[in-house]
């Protein structure tokens, strides 16, 4: 019997849902097996018909994208109770991934339409469709529905793909199973790392890398050490330093913490001690934009409890 | 209406700061009570994520206490956590979290009224800044 498969999209750009051509041949495999009950990208179908399937009876949904609205929260509900497993799919549904970067700041539809920005007066009678209202913040699929299991990565890499339909197609789906290595990127990582010192933090347009040698050790900010293996490091291996899309391996814990503290431990200027301290401290502000860089995924899930605090108080005092 | 008293928490390093906390103690010089001191073998094993995670979990500020700079019993622990609350006090800024709320001392054995002043300062600008966490348990 052919597996019942849904694949959902919240508030995501796309790739995910395109991501599953990167199988190649692979997918006539994987179609052949199953069958497609729910997939707006793919098929027609609505949220009435999604309604009207008895609880537990997807066996295996994918959600891709963050929740952003109302509406996505409604959505993955539903999808919960009548699915047998859900998981998150893409980085956005693991981690909140780059649209929940919008959680850092206040106002942001001030910030986007402009200072004179009101929101629309309330209809006089209920209009027949309304966009649905924005959540209060961006949030991972993980925070509104229980998930089984992950297959990260912004989009998945066809490896983790593939690894991921062979579990699930073969019954062995285990919960709590995250699609990637446990080790570190760079244990996967051909580039070589030997000078350990840094004295100077180069953002990817400001340099063009030596082909060989570590992105780190060459000032890049690379989130090798700290992220998820199973990509094959396709970024460093293409001259581009790891932005962290499979996530942190669970020994790092908070990504951007982890890979500051590993920064800041790399950086020289010449001989340490209280001379340096200026020059240290001017190389230091080489990393511009550190949320973006190091939360690049990862914000909603690990730098969003210190800004709630930080938003709780400017409430507080406005 | 009772004041606001911040709480703290204080990562200091064994040789240094923390046997200069002992000495203010032992010397009977008044400080303020607010830290909750832990004892760490050297300020360079200190975390950004435990510095995180004190705040997170109710800490209105964290002091980290070295040697000065010269005298880390391993070389150069503490010219890494300098680097490390350097980046890690911008993080907190752009979150909108004060960088003041992470503080960095060098605090030799045989300071102690150093480190009774450097506990007056924080609290008093703690105080200052206001609770990080609800309205502080002030009443
Ligand atoms: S380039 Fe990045 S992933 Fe490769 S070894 Fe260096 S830090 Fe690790
Ligand atoms: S190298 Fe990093 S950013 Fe690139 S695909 Fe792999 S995990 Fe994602
Ligand atoms: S032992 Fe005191 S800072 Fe290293």
């Amino acid at each position: 019997m052919r597996a019942k498969l849904a694949v959902y999209w919240t508030g995501s750009c796309g790739g995910c849902d395109v991501s599953f051509l990167e199988l190649g041949p692979g997918l006539l495999d994987v179609l052949s097996q199953v069958e497609i009950v729910f997939w707006p990208a793919l098929v027609d179908a609505k949220r009435q018909d999604l309604e009207r399937l008895p609880p537990r009876s997807i066996d295996i949904t994918l959600v891709n994208g963050v929740l952003r609205t109302e509406e996505n929260a409604e959505m993955v509900a539903l999808l919960r109770e009548k699915s047998r497993f859900l998981g998150a799919y893409g980085a956005c549904a693991h981690l909140g991934g780059v649209p929940a970067l919008a959680n850092q700041g206040n106002g942001i539809l001030e910030a986007v339409f402009g200072p004179g920005f009101r929101p629309a007066p309330p209809f006089p009678e209920a209009p027949e469709d309304t966009p649905p209202d924005l959540l209060p913040e961006a949030l991972p699929l993980d925070e509104v529905v229980p998930v089984d299991f992950v297959v990260p990565g912004c989009p998945p890499p066809a490896g983790l793909i593939a690894r991921f339909f062979e579990a699930a197609l073969s019954g062995g789906l285990q919960p709590g199973q995250v699609f990637a290595e446990e080790k570190a990127l760079c244990e996967e990582c051909p580039r070589v790392r030997e000078e350990r010192r840094i004295s100077r933090v180069l953002r990817p347009h400001e340099v063009l890398p030596d082909p060989e040698k570590c992105l780190l050790d060459q000032g890049m900010v690379c989130l090798g050490p700290v992220t998820r293996g199973g990509c094959e490091a396709s970024c460093p291996k293409a001259g581009m330093p790891c932005t962290g899309c499979l996530g942190p391996t669970p020994k790092a814990g908070d990504p951007a913490l982890a890979l500051l503290s590993a920064l800041a431990s790399l950086v020289r200027a010449g001989e340490e001690g209280e001379a340096a301290f200026p020059e240290e401290n001017r190389i230091l502000d080489g990393l511009v934009d550190p949320i973006g860089t190091l939360y690049k995924y990862a914000f909603a899930k690990y730098g969003r409890p210190l800004r709630r605090l930080a938003r709780r108080r400017e409430e507080v005092r406005a | 209406m009772s004041e606001f008293e911040p709480k703290v928490v204080a990562f200091l390093c064994r040789w240094c700061a923390s046997a200069g906390a002992d000495l203010a103690g032992t010397s009977r010089l008044p400080y303020p009570p607010n830290a909750i001191p832990i004892r760490v073998n050297c300020s360079g094993r200190v975390e950004p994520q435990w510095v995180v995670e004190a705040l997170k979990a109710g800490a209105d500020g964290v002091l980290i206490g070295g040697c000065h700079p010269g005298d880390c019993h391993y070389v150069a622990g503490n010219y890494k956590t300098r680097r490390r609350v350097y980046l890690l006090r911008k993080v907190l800024a752009e979150l909108g979290i004060e960088s003041e709320r992470v503080r960095l001392e060098w605090i030799s054995a045989t300071e102690g009224a150093r480190f009774a002043q450097v506990m007056a300062e924080f609290v008093a600008a703690l105080k200052r800044l206001g609770p990080l966490h609800g309205n502080g348990g002030a009443r």
